[in-house]
């Protein structure tokens, strides 16, 4: 049943992957990286629901998101003065 | 309670392919936005909530709860702030009508 999962977010990612690379604008790929970083988060997080030590796995997540909120605050404050 | 779990995490998963597709398949920005939007929030909070029960510890369930709320208030900042900034610079015109500048009651 984990392997339904993890082929789910394979097609998932590459939806997101495709944008990254073919979107016609910056904000499109901004959406791109930012889907692709959530769709790794919700891999980390089925892949430490079946490891041993699951719990501390789970704490790499934590540094995941934070990351990513930055990065899409500082690409919208980029965009924002620059123009696509 | 095992079986539950798993469930959950392929109904995240799920909502996360749905969000890849959404985002290929949509037309312009803001639709792309909104298909996007699906997988960092409720496709989080599924996922989750499947990992810490099958997990099954109180730090993972700390953890967890810490991630979803982050994401929680982070998200909606982030694609406030990149909806806000490119707006400034593209017309979005469906049917040659860019909605979110015409004011339909301004002319008789």
């Amino acid at each position: 049943m984990n392997i339904v999962a993890v082929v789910m977010l394979t097609i998932g990612a590459a939806g997101f992957v495709y944008r990254l690379l073919r979107g016609p604008s910056l904000p499109d790929r901004v959406v791109g990286l930012d889907g692709l970083l959530s769709v790794i988060v919700i891999g980390i997080i089925v892949a430490a629901a079946r490891s041993s030590n699951g719990g501390i796995t789970v704490e790499t997540v934590l540094v995941a998101v934070f990351v990513g909120f930055v990065g899409t605050t500082a690409l919208a404050r980029f965009i924002e003065r620059r123009g696509n | 309670m095992d079986t539950f779990a798993e469930v959950l995490l392929v109904l995240g998963s799920a909502l996360a392919m749905i969000g890849g597709i959404g985002v290929v398949r949509f037309g312009d920005l803001f639709s792309r936005m909104h298909a996007a939007a699906k997988a960092p929030t409720l496709a989080l909070i599924l996922a989750a909530i499947g990992a810490a029960i099958e997990i099954g510890t109180l730090l993972a369930a700390t953890t967890l709860t810490l991630v979803v709320v982050l994401q929680l208030l982070s998200s909606p900042v982030g694609a406030h702030a990149l909806s806000r900034a490119s707006r400034r610079q593209m017309t979005i015109a469906i049917d040659d009508v860019d909605e979110l500048t015409s004011d339909e009651h301004s002319d008789p």
